[in-house]
This record gives C-alpha cells, structure tokens and sequence, in this order.
C-alpha cells in the first residue's frame, strides 16, 4: 500500500483491515486447524511408539546414526534463521517496505525454532533423560560436558528462542493495545496484561523505538552464531563431507535462502487468506525477490566452491562421499540445484517474475523443497561412506521418522494458524506510522510525496 | 494526577498543547498518547536521552561472567583430562560466553526498556480507548485541583472530545 493511499483512510479502517485474520473463526478456520491437529496428533503417536520401542523403529543404524530428524533440525533452524534476521536487517535499514513482512517474519521465526529444538530430544534414544542435558546440581554426580557440541547447540537454540520470542513480543506491544481497545469480556483481560498497560505516550515512543532497534542489533548475531554452530556440529568431526572450514558460513548462506523463501511464501498465503492485497503489494514481493536472487547466488557460489575444491583436490575418500551421493541420489541432487540455484536465479532477474505472486510461489516453494534435499544430502552421504569401507552402509526413513517428519511440517503451520487468529498478523502501528507520516510538498512544478523520519 | 484530553486530530491537539503551554503548565509535564509513533516535536517535544542501554550493557556483563563461569567452572569442577589438551578448553568456553552474553543483554534491554517506560504501571493512568482509533490524548501531570480544573477548561477550549482525570 503507498502512503498516499495510507494517508487517506482512517485509523478505524485501517485497523479493521489489518486486524481482520482475528475476526471470529470459520468453519474452514476450524477444517484447518482439526486436520493439522489429526497431523500432530498421528506424528506424536509414532513417537510415543518409538519411545515405547526403540530406535529399531527408525532407519538408524550402523553407519547411519544420524537421518532424517537431524536433517529436519538443521531445516528448522535455517528456516527461523531469516525471519528474525530479515526484520532486523529491514529495521535496521530503516526500509519503510518492510512494514507490512515484519511480524509474519518474525513469528515464522519463534515457530520455526521451536519445531527445531524438539528433534534433538525426538532424536535421543532415551528421550525421557533429556533433563540430563541441564546442569543443575544432582546426585548422580553429572555435569553437561560443555566440549559437546550438542551442548553449544543447546546453550545457542535457547538463547535464540528466548530472544526471537522477545524480539516478535516487543514488535507487537503498541499492536496488543490497539486489540486490547477493541475487543470485549476475557478477551480484553488478556489482552490488557499482554500489553503491559502500553499509552502511547510520547516518552513510550521515543524509548520503544530506540528499544527496537537495539534489539534489532542484539539479534542479528546471535541469529549468525546459532546456524554457525549448528554447522560446527558437522564441521569439528573428521567425516569426510563434514569437515570443512567454509561450513559455517555456508550453513548460514543456506539458512537465509531458506528463511527468505519461506517469509515470501508465507506473505503469499497471509495476503491470499486475510484479504491484505493493498498492503502486500506487488513492490513487497520484488524487494524479496532481489533479496532471494542474491541470496541463491551467494548459496551457488557457496556450493560451487565446495564441490570444486573436492574435486580438484580429488582427495580419495572425499570423492567417494561425492561420488556416491551424486550417483545414488541423482534425482534428489538434480532437483536440489534446480530448486536453490537454477530456478530462482534464472526466473528472479525479471522484474515481471519478481511481481507475479504466482511464479514467486512456485519459485519459494521449489527453494524449500531444495534446501531440504540438501540437508538431507549433508548428512546421509556423509554417514555412509566413512573412512573404513567395510561399515560403509545405506539409510532410508521409516514411517515412523516420515509421520513425525509430517507432524512437524503440520506442527508448524498450527502454530500459524492459531496465532494469525489471537494476534495481528500485520504490524498494524507500524503500518499507520507510515500515514502519519506523510505528506504531500511542493517542489517546483509538481507534488511530490514527502516521509518524515527521525533525526 | 493527570488530566488526559482527547482529540479527533493534530491540529485541535496541538492547539491544547500551545493554549497548555501558554497558561503556565511547562512543556515537560505534557504528552501526547498516540496509537502510531509521530516524530518529535510534531505534537509534543521529549527528551530523547535514553538510559536503558546500560540495562543491556549490566546484562551484558552478567551474562559473559555467568557463561564463563558455567563452562569453564564446569570444566575445572569436572576435568576431563585428555592427552595435550587444556582442562579449560577455549572454544567451547568462548561459546558458551557469547551465548550467555547475547541472552543477558537481550533480557536486559527488555527489563531496562519496561522500567524506562514505566510500565506496567502501578497505579491506574487516565486512557481513552479511542485513541487507539486514531484519536489523539493530550496528558497534563497536575498538581492541585485548581490546575486539573485549569487544563481541561484550555483542552475543551480547543476542542477536546472528552476529558478524564
């Protein structure tokens, strides 16, 4: 939406559309939200079956110790890598576009990470000891052994999930008080404490913009560490595959692409839902889309030298890991360069491709699809084919692992569902700044718009 | 106390903040409340001195003394000795530190910004939930009875919708 057209609608109006996702729920509302239930519900009950049992249920086994739930983590957490990364980055730029994106970023963000920390405890054989990981005093005289690196990745994914859910919090403070004035009975109590008694007063203003940016400078590295740490959980081993000094940052490259993909893919499916055309506007999705062309080309780049340096190199058991990944899994291979590189940097250099809702819908899906595969082909391969042949083996998910795989996906957009319905799914003060904001000035011969900002 | 005026606009808004300022109340018992963030000086002026940082700079340092204590206590508590290697391993201790520090000074910014706002607040403020319909507050702190009567005269004067106190 132009802050020509903000300016000239009312704040009532303005509320009205953009608080319009929390309007009573409809019967396709509850179709929803009962079919992704059943999802959870089908994935939950395979993992009680795999605790009741044991990991026999799962597709693990020598060599293959890590499958499926551990590609599922790494995608999780390169999936909330950018949400909170794109907000921050747009925050701090000061990109007055980026308004409308920033709370379905962000919100991706805390649901994302929180589907992530649950597969390292999925993944643990005896999940009912996961408190083992805290340290706290006890008499079995145990201590977390912080050399670990499942330790680093516990200490950074908490950190990370305490700080995206404050930064998502923080955002939406003026936004809860707008919804606290509106609504009624319970509804305005929870809302009331949600909102910490916000005014809108000049001073609260001043203290929550400086706030925000200060936030938004506090989470950016810790966003880079965690996916940098989940990397070195590959990275510090002797697999061939694994140890490599350009992981970290490729892992990071890789998080964003995904990341960015999936806050586009979701501004799609917000826009087509709750009716926000005038507000995810065709420029919206052409900014993402220069975003994404650069990040993919940063991501081939990435993987260009990755693969090039084994192969010059051409050190043996490099380019047996090499060699029988992209002979085994040709098809997945293919569709992963298609996905993350082909596709989108090939389609994302026309302006008409980047407006079309469409083809970036077709584009951002394929992208996700591609960072899965990739995932999946990091750490697969890799297993298979160690340094001693004679353990070299094959993995294949079972059902089980495929119906919690399923519940995570459906897990994820629940959570969605059930916050687009009890908060704003648009930043709706942020938003209206820009009407408040703007005015139309004289300059020689013509009108033109004019956007106030601080000093 | 405080007398809260509200306004359907910035222009009867800002002519109660002048006939305000006129009649003697100073500029720094006055403010605005608004449902969308105006620049400054628009409506009202305010001090845009902040100290919260500090609070995320305290626990900042919290944080990296608490991170470091963790790991490296951890390690010198527990040794786990292998050949050539220090009992306090860098690395880990180094990311155990940064983690903590980054969580501390996160929780402080979120605490000192509460604090430096004043909310939740602990007594009840005069509000208007219109405002968040894009009427605008005007909020005087007064001092007697005869100011409080004073401020919503100058605020209806200029156009007030409604006055609390």
């Amino acid at each position: 939406m132009s802050e020509h057209t903000l300016a000239a609608k009312s704040a009532g109006q303005l509320n009205d559309e953009m608080l319009s996702s929390m309007r009573p729920p409809t019967w396709r509302w509850y179709g929803l939200a009962f079919f992704l239930g059943a999802v959870v519900a089908w994935g939950i009950s395979a993992f009680t079956y795999q605790m009741m049992t044991d990991l026999s249920v799962t597709g693990l086994d020598r060599p293959v110790m890590w499958g499926i739930y551990i590609a599922n983590f790494v995608f999780w957490v390169g999936l909330s890598h950018s949400g909170t990364m794109v907000s921050a980055i747009l925050r701090l730029s000061q990109a007055n576009w980026r308004r409308p994106i920033l709370r379905a970023a962000e919100a991706m963000t805390v649901f994302s990470i929180t589907v992530a920390g649950l597969f390292p405890v999925i993944h643990l054989g005896r999940n009912w000891v996961v408190y083992f990981f805290l340290p706290y005093p006890n008499q079995r005289g145990l201590w977390p052994n912080f050399r670990s690196p499942l330790l680093w990745d516990a200490t950074a994914i908490t950190t990370y999930i305490i700080g995206s859910s404050l930064f998502l919090y923080l955002g939406m403070l003026p936004d809860l008080a707008v919804v606290r004035d509106r609504a009624a009975g319970w509804r305005k109590k929870i809302y009331a404490v949600l909102a910490m008694g916000w005014r809108g007063t000049a001073r609260e203003w001043v203290v929550f913009r400086q706030a925000s940016t200060l936030m938004a400078a506090l989470i950016i590295p810790v966003a880079v560490s965690v996916h940098s740490i989940v990397a070195w959980d590959f990275a510090v081993t002797v697999i061939p595959g694994w140890h490599s000094t350009i992981f970290p940052p490729y892992f990071v490259i890789g998080a964003i692409t995904s990341g960015v993909a999936a806050v586009i893919t979701l501004m799609i499916i917000i826009r087509r839902v709750f009716h926000l055309e005038e507000y995810l506007t065709p420029l919206h999705f052409d900014n993402m889309g220069k975003l994404l062309l650069v990040i993919c080309l940063l991501w081939s780049y990435a993987y260009f030298v990755e693969v090039q340096t084994t192969w010059y190199a051409h050190e043996p058991i490099e380019w047996e890991v090499w060699s029988f990944m992209s002979g085994k899994y040709t098809p997945l291979l293919i569709l992963m360069l298609i996905g993350n590189s082909v596709l989108p940097i090939a389609g994302l250099c026309f302006k008409k491709v980047r407006r079309s809702v469409k083809a970036m819908l077709v584009i951002t899906l394929l992208v996700n699809v591609g960072m899965f595969i990739e995932r999946y082909l990091i750490i697969v391969p890799s297993l298979s084919h160690k340094n001693m042949p004679f353990v070299w083996g094959t993995y294949s998910p079972s059902w089980v692992e495929l119906s919690v795989t399923a519940a995570a996906f459906a897990g994820f957009t629940l959570m969605y569902v059930l916050f687009a319905k009890f908060f704003p799914m648009v930043a709706v003060t942020d938003v209206r700044e820009l009407g408040v904001r703007h005015t139309d000035i004289s300059l020689g011969r013509a009108k033109v718009h004019s956007l106030t900002e601080e000093k | 106390m405080e007398t809260l005026g509200t306004f359907k606009d910035v222009e009867t808004a800002t002519r109660a903040v002048e006939g305000l300022i006129k009649t003697g109340f100073p500029e720094e018992t006055i403010t605005s409340l608004t449902s969308a963030s105006y620049p400054d000086g628009v409506i009202v002026k305010t001090d845009q001195r902040t100290w919260f940082r500090w609070a995320a700079v305290g626990g900042g340092i919290f944080g990296a003394c608490s991170g470091f204590l963790l790991a490296a206590g951890t390690a010198w508590l527990y040794p786990v000795q292998t050949g050539d290697k220090p009992i306090i391993a860098f690395y880990p201790t180094g990311i155990v530190t940064y983690e903590l520090t980054m969580l501390f000074a996160i929780l402080g910014t979120i605490v000192g910004m509460f604090l430096e706002m004043g909310i939740p607040p602990w007594s009840a403020r005069p509000y208007d939930p219109a405002i968040s319909e894009g009427n605008i507050g005007i909020s005087v702190s007064v001092d007697s009875r005869e100011q409080m009567v004073r401020a919503g005269k100058i605020m209806e004067a200029a156009g007030a919708l409604s006055i609390r106190h």
